[in-house]
């Protein structure tokens, strides 16, 4: 009988080894981070002749040098993740609950102001002196955030299809 | 010293075969409780697998800008494919095909041999390029669909609202007002493809007269290269296309369902605790009628503490008996079985967390269902005790 009970619980104490030991293990690979130095982007003088994304976009051609003004928004996300490059609005132009009704000069993350969002918006990418775009999350990079002011130096990228970028050297924060 | 004192091992163990109709009774409703738990678990755990599985953390899918976090809303032109395939770097490539995915996927009903009113079925058109980004599907049974042919996914069955063997190999389906036959039926790693209805691209377009895609998906060679993707889209914005990493799609997709997640441990807990208060009663009654033995153990000279201990042992091993058998239930009838959601369909899931967490909750019943009524038991007088009928 002893032998009998001892079986029973070695039984019972397998059966719970077994079953819990039934699941596949989890794999997860980390991420490897660049290192770059963002101070050789940050401007600690503010640029003259800033101009705001509305403006540019009318007057800028492509190749020319430009300086921006803008806040870092207008987009649900506007970073890229992993990328020295975020989205850039308009300074007069303001980002309201898409629940709210929209007045002059402001709008909304949703759909219903794509095209608006498209004219007061532009794509700022920090690029290293050889035109390369610096793989390296603007946030770390810049230590910037969003709702940011900030004034962007560098060269307009723009085609007949209405894109518009900005090609930045230079990022001064307004704090 | 104090090993001395205890009652045998044995003992306890003895005393569960002298009462055998007891004894199964308890054992029964410890094992139908055990079960729920395991039941609601796999619930929660299979919803979490299907929805985690579909997202590949190095795929990218590229849709409308205007479709929301929807793409069965969404319409993009059917030259997007060559054209990311032309303008973005780092899209894997496999013996030198790329793996770039144009899809076309809808909702919509779908009537199968066998089933007395169509029910709302997942159709994907997709090329022979899908495998290339989806690396999880597999064909398991029959061939890639040719012209007038369809594939489906595991649990698609279930999704439709039909029998399985209404979608075997050779069966018909009909949709948007073409018939098809089933060349093949394919698995999924547990992803929520698993309760699609793949269709050739060419054919669903001709069918459904369209020429636009609803997403293009591409399969990246490393995730930092998604943040390319979405680069290009924000560059050209004329396209009026957005990027999302796959995983964050499905990801977004997951916070939905965090209160029915909510709500199944909320069930959990229901249920471990209406088992620990049957457990209670259960063991009440086993106790009561064994006041004269335990007193009698008491005047032999064991000590309260050995007889308290003896009764929790027979009550866990009760419960852990109870936990192997619905384990066993659970990994023979509850694992694999299909449940239809709004996304699709996912397969209940026994895996090592519900069953460390149903055991975790047989133990539990073991040990506080015993030691109230134990206690109480031992609180009598040794005399008074014996004397008990």
């Amino acid at each position: 009988m002893r032998r009998l009970n001892t079986a029973m619980t070695g039984a019972i104490a397998a059966g719970f080894a077994v079953l819990i030991g039934c699941g596949a293990p989890q794999a997860g690979a980390p991420l490897a981070g660049a290192d770059a130095d963002g101070s050789a982007y940050l401007l600690a003088e503010e640029p003259d002749g800033a101009m705001g994304v509305i403006q540019a976009r009318e007057a800028a051609h492509d190749g020319d040098p430009i300086v921006l003004v803008g806040r870092i928004g207008g987009a649900t996300n506007p970073w890229v993740e992993g990328r020295a490059a975020f989205t850039l609005l308009d300074p007069s132009m303001l980002v309201v609950d898409e629940s709210q009704g929209m007045g002059e000069g402001q709008l909304c993350t949703g759909d219903c102001c794509a095209t608006e969002r498209q004219a007061c918006t532009t794509l700022v990418k920090v690029v290293d002196p050889q035109g390369q775009l610096v793989a390296v999350d603007a946030r770390k990079l810049l230590g910037l955030k969003e709702a940011d002011m900030v004034v962007v130096s560098g060269t307009a990228k723009k085609d007949e299809l209405g894109n518009f970028q900005l090609l930045a050297t230079g990022v001064h924060v307004r704090r | 010293m104090l090993g001395a004192r205890l009652l045998p091992w044995d003992y306890g163990v003895r005393n569960l075969f002298r009462r055998p109709s007891r004894t199964t009774l308890t054992l029964g409703g410890m094992t139908i409780v055990v079960l729920l738990v395991l039941v609601v678990v796999g619930f929660i755990r299979g919803l979490e697998r299907s929805l985690s599985a579909t997202g590949s953390p190095d795929v990218v899918l590229v849709y409308a800008l205007s479709s929301g976090a929807d793409i069965e809303n969404s319409s993009i032109p059917g030259s997007t494919a060559s054209l990311l395939t032309a303008s973005v770097e780092g899209v894997r490539s496999h013996h030198g095909v790329e793996a770039v995915s144009p899809e076309l996927y809808l909702a919509t009903r779908i009537n199968a041999a066998g089933m007395a009113e169509p029910g709302m079925g997942l159709v994907r058109g997709v090329t022979t390029a899908a495998p290339l980004v989806r690396g999880q599907v597999q064909l398991v049974e029959g061939a890639w669909p040719g012209p007038g042919e369809v594939m489906v996914g595991r649990l698609a069955y279930s999704k439709i609202g039909a029998r399985q063997e209404d979608l075997s190999i050779g069966q018909a389906l009909s949709f948007d007002g073409a018939d098809w036959t089933i060349s093949g039926r394919f698995a999924a790693a547990g992803s929520a493809f698993e309760s699609e209805v793949w269709a050739p691209l060419a054919d669903l377009q001709t069918t459904l007269k369209r020429q636009d895609l609803s997403l293009v998906a591409v399969d990246m060679d490393s995730p930092g290269r998604v943040a390319d993707v979405d680069l290009f889209c924000r560059e050209r914005v004329d396209l009026e296309l957005k990027a999302v990493a796959e995983a964050d799609y499905y990801a977004s997709l997951q916070k939905h369902y965090r209160p029915v997640r909510l709500l199944g441990w909320i069930v959990v807990a229901l249920v471990a605790g209406s088992g620990v208060f049957a457990g209670l009663n259960t063991m009440y009654g086993a106790v009561v009628g064994r006041v004269r033995e335990l007193a009698t153990l008491q005047a032999l000279g064991f000590r309260r503490r050995a007889i308290l201990l003896t009764l929790v042992q027979e009550a866990t091993l009760l419960a852990c008996a109870g936990a192997i058998l619905a384990c066993l239930v659970g990994l023979l009838v509850v694992d694999g079985a299909a449940v239809r959601f709004t996304m699709g369909a996912f397969a209940l899931r026994v895996d090592s967390v519900g069953i460390a967490i149903a055991c975790g909750v047989a133990a539990l019943l073991g040990v506080l269902g015993a030691l109230p009524p134990a206690a109480k038991a031992m609180r009598l007088p040794v005399v008074e005790a014996i004397k008990s009928v």
